[in-house]
């Protein structure tokens, strides 16, 4: 049972129409003198504000049908049918897309609404602006679609912005070549989601493309195509999502301005591989060869980034790399078939890691653009409130209880456990403890202590409030979004496992009170000991280490970019160089100046024809209109 | 009869011929475009005459018409041509040669 309705397809389009306007009214402006930055402000947030009321009108809409009925659907358009593969321009609200829309397009307003200030003064405003809503735009396409050829629009006008926004600031050559990173390591996660794409269509695509018509046939389905389906799928989620191999561009995407980051990391992109995995779960569900596969990737590149998270001195790198871990614990939840449990790490974390950047935002503009955690300190007194936002964010990210991110976390973690992967669930467990210890690190470098820059910190300020106040709405969500799905054990319901059931394909395992309580306190146990030695090492005004041995390795990310260069960029552009000099100019050049040479030739034959002289152009008129009357004189007769 | 006139008409229009053929003066070549015109004119008038019809007699006004305008043009044209080389000679405008 589908209901239709008609405003889905605006929920997208009011971002994007944002884009053209703002975009064709700052190209007409950019030679002369700009447009005031209020109207491409109020511009800009009026069509993410009314995106996330439209999805409210969806939630609720959602909550008034039966829990089997809630699919609401429009068909725009059919976009293209070409023999078996019939695609519409389709939109789909489930439970599963009725979530996401609403804290995508929550977030999505606040980074926009924290904007305004961030921004303010920018020669590109308006630009910048474009691109916000382009992006806002694109990631509700990608969570509306009906199908994946739907979704993958959105997929790639994500990562076409991503690509936009990480180079914003074009005059710094590496912001253009971290730019170049993300959208060619997100390229290379593309052609696994084709790949993927096209092999479930070539097996039971013919009943329809949209997921309704997949889900009901993957029955027909082999194992063996279907693990080939989801490992391509899952290449491109591990582009998107960040996760080993390709989790290099995340961290480089730090380039971009702070509220770019907080969007990419909160709101949009990060978070489509991880949806897109839930989305697919009756496929997942159909091969659990392959979710093990997808949680053991997860976990190691969660246990990896913490690694290096613990080294870095950027204040956004660290927040980066966190992303990058929490995101390998999301994937560890989506592969062991704990969809709900992903997707609400999904979320919390959207909450608590928008707060955390736009805080790092707030501290980055206030220090005129400081981003080493040591040249920071004591900003607690100058900074009431960045430092009490953040703390929250802080907490929650370390997965303290009762913040939302121990509910999430907690639930992932118990579901390895619970569905028999020990393994995982102590990589899990050791890796939330390295989170706690370099999110307090992060911490207490900045806000306490003694200032370590003086006159960097007499300088520094409270933002405007409109800055602080996404920062506060942020905070309040990251620290009470936890209740939402609050387990039976602290007499809770799972009110958004329940919420999701009828878009996903789970099983939940079964496992005694004891077991749940001992995965609690093992995770309360590892994040009190990480914040523990945070204290004691960095509380009181540590100075710089000399980074040596493990630590210096962990600081240079493992040498993984370098190696990465080595093995794939050099041989690459050797094998370019190669082409360009050998088998271009003898072998394919050779076509292109055989035509040309042929070209020439004849031409220098009929050359002697143009004499030149009017009178030779007039006996060639002659001799033709008399050869034309001969044969016309000649076919009347 | 008629055909007397007709081939005068193709005598005239041969005569054309050979004069833009043969002749280097921009102004005879000129002439001997005009004498073409005339020459079919009187094709013209002669088939009216044969036809006992009112078209030809038309069709010779415009092309008189016609020839009019188009030797106020190419007068012009003579003219800056002579600005240009300073002489008449059609082999001195070879600009075309391949």
């Amino acid at each position: 049972m589908e209901h239709s309705a008609n405003y889905l397809g605006l929920i997208p389009l009011l971002p994007l129409t944002g884009a053209l306007v703002i975009g064709l009214l700052h190209m007409m402006t950019c030679t002369g003198k700009p447009l005031p930055e209020k109207l491409y402000s109020t511009l800009a947030c009026i069509g993410p504000l009314l995106s996330f009321f439209m999805a409210l009108v969806v939630f609720f809409h959602l909550r008034d049908m039966a829990p089997e009925d809630r699919f609401l659907s429009h068909i725009a358009f059919t976009w293209f049918a070409i023999g078996d593969l019939h695609v519409d321009m389709g939109f789909l609200a489930d439970p599963l897309s009725a979530l996401m829309l609403i804290f995508v397009s929550f977030i999505g307003s606040l980074i926009h609404i924290y904007s305004i200030g961030y921004m303010a003064g920018d020669e590109n405003y308006g630009k910048f602006f474009a691109y916000l809503n382009l992006f806002l735009g694109s990631m509700l396409i990608l969570v509306l679609g009906n199908g994946p050829v739907v979704m993958f629009v959105g997929w790639e006008g994500v990562g076409l912005c991503s690509y936009l926004l990480i180079s914003f600031y074009t005059k710094d050559t590496d912001n253009v070549l971290a730019g170049n990173k993300a959208f060619i390591v997100n390229r290379i996660g593309d052609l696994g989601f084709v790949l993927g794409m096209s092999f479930l269509f070539w097996a039971i695509g013919s009943g329809g493309f949209d997921y309704l018509s997949l889900k009901e046939n993957t029955h027909l389905l082999t194992p063996g195509i279907g693990f080939a389906v989801c490992l391509l799928l899952f290449v491109g989620a591990c582009g998107k999502s960040a996760q080993i191999p390709l989790y290099v561009w995340l961290p480089d995407a730090m380039a971009g301005p702070t509220p770019v980051s907080a969007l990419i990391h909160a709101a949009t992109m990060v978070t489509a591989g991880v949806y897109m995995v839930a989305r697919f779960s009756f496929i997942y569900a159909h091969v659990p060869a392959a979710g093990t596969i997808v949680a053991w990737v997860g976990i190691l590149t969660a246990l990896l980034s913490a690694i290096f998270g613990m080294f870095q001195k950027d204040i956004k790198k660290i927040l980066a790399y966190s992303t990058v871990s929490q995101l390998g614990y999301m994937f560890a939840g989506v592969g062991l078939a704990a969809y709900s449990a992903g997707i609400f790490h999904v979320f919390t974390h959207a909450f608590f890691k928008a707060l955390l950047f736009l805080g790092a935002g707030s501290v980055i503009y206030a220090l005129h653009h400081q981003q080493d955690i040591w040249k920071m300190g004591g900003l607690k007194k100058k900074m009431p409130t960045t430092y009490a936002t953040m703390l929250i964010g802080a907490l929650a990210l370390a997965g303290c209880p009762p913040f939302s991110g121990f509910f999430s976390k907690d639930e992932i973690l118990f579901s390895a456990l619970a569905s028999g992967h020990p393994g995982i669930w102590f990589i899990g467990v050791t890796v939330a403890g390295m989170t706690a210890y370099y999110t307090f690190r992060m911490i207490f470098l900045v806000f306490h202590g003694k200032p370590r820059d003086q006159e960097a910190y007499d300088h520094a300020h409270e933002p405007p409030p409109v800055m602080t106040v996404p920062l506060i709405i942020l905070a309040a969500g990251a620290a009470f979004a936890g209740v939402l799905n609050l387990p039976g054990i602290f007499g809770g319901h799972m009110s958004v496992s329940h919420w999701l059931a009828p878009s996903l394909v789970e099983h939940h395992p079964h496992a005694s009170v004891w077991v749940e309580l001992f995965a609690m306190l093992a995770s309360i146990a590892a994040v009190v000991v990480g914040i523990t030695i945070a204290y004691k090492k960095f509380s009181q005004g540590a100075e710089e280490p000399v980074f040596t041995g493990f630590a210096k390795f962990g600081y240079h990310k493992f040498y993984v970019d370098e190696i990465y260069n080595a093995v794939f960029v050099q041989p690459y552009k050797a094998i370019g160089s190669l082409i360009s000099r050998i088998f271009e100019p003898n072998v394919t050049d050779i076509h292109v100046k055989l035509s040309t040479w042929i070209y020439k030739k004849c031409g220098k034959g009929f050359k002697v024809l143009q004499v030149g002289y009017v009178r030779v152009y007039a006996i060639y008129m002659v001799i033709g209109l008399s050869l034309m009357s001969f044969f016309l004189s000649q076919s009347i007769n | 009869m008629i055909h007397d006139y007709l081939i005068l008409s193709v005598i005239l229009f041969c005569l054309g011929i050979l004069g833009v053929i043969t002749r280097r003066n921009v102004f005879t070549v000129f002439m001997s475009i005009e004498l073409m015109l005339n020459a079919a004119n009187l094709a013209f008038i002669v088939f009216s005459r044969v036809h006992e019809s009112m078209d030809g007699h038309v069709l010779a006004m415009m092309v008189m018409a016609v020839a009019a305008a188009e030797a106020a043009l190419a007068l012009a044209v003579v003219i800056l041509l002579h600005k240009h080389k300073g002489k008449l000679d059609t082999n001195v405008f070879s600009l075309l040669k391949g």
